[in-house]
């Protein structure tokens, strides 16, 4: 990745950032950015991080073996770092979500789906756009839009998790 | 270990595990978690329960 692409992915991310602070103030009941949890659910929250934590550690210290190793992978550098920060994001949420500590107590679940969508169809776009150029791959490498791929995966395993987790606890609840 | 306990002064209030969490300040979750003997809470939700529910420590958190 050279200046020209670095600079629009930059400012890409702050907007995704400021524009995340936004909707989280609407969808939080209480119009904070921040959510609220209680003293379970910050215990729960930390284990999360820290079992993230261990899955960056363990994913960078892969990437350093095959980067050491002179192993090529078919994908950009920056791509590779991206999935690290991913990887982490799935583990953060699904321990959540099996711990029921996703959701905190001034979140709007509505609301958050509605986020969730927003966030699949915006990085749809870039996706479909690259497809319809000729595809992902730059000079035998995925390239700049394999980014959204990623942060679907992340959006697609956050939903599914949330799917299986409900039924889970609807069978919970009927059998008590 | 189950807090039967506190279940049982819950549903004498004819309080759902959703009410007395809104109540509390805390998830329907945590207090599942409670009465289940998953999760020990701290005093100050102890007392925020015991308040809820107009029993004391003793009756509600201690053997």
């Amino acid at each position: 990745m050279n200046i020209l692409t670095s600079v629009p992915v930059a400012i890409g991310l702050i907007v995704g950032i400021l524009l995340c602070i936004v909707l989280f103030k609407y969808a939080n009941r209480d119009h904070k950015a921040k959510t609220d949890y209680d003293e379970r659910q910050k215990n729960l929250r930390n284990n999360a991080y820290r079992y993230a934590f261990y899955t960056i550690v363990i994913y960078e210290a892969i990437m350093i073996i095959l980067d050491m190793g002179s192993v090529s992978l078919p994908m950009e550098h920056f791509l590779l770092h991206f999935g690290a920060i991913i990887a982490g994001g799935i583990v953060q949420v699904g321990y959540s979500i099996w711990n029921d500590v996703y959701w905190g107590l001034n979140n709007d679940r509505k609301k958050y789906y509605i986020i969730f969508l927003v966030i699949f169809i915006l990085n749809a776009i870039p996706i479909i756009g690259s497809l319809l150029r000729g595809g992902m791959i730059v000079d035998g490498k995925l390239s700049t839009p394999f980014l959204n791929v990623l942060c679907e995966i992340l959006i697609l395993a956050v939903i599914i998790e949330l799917f299986i987790k409900s039924l889970v606890d609807r069978r919970e609840d009927q059998e008590a | 270990m189950k807090n039967l306990k506190l279940k049982a002064a819950r549903a004498g209030r004819d309080l759902s595990q959703d009410d007395l969490a809104k109540i509390c300040g805390v998830s329907r979750q945590t207090i599942s978690a409670i009465e289940k003997g998953d999760y020990n809470p701290t005093i100050n939700l102890c007392i925020s329960i015991c308040k809820a529910l107009d029993k004391t420590l003793d009756e509600l958190f201690w053997e």
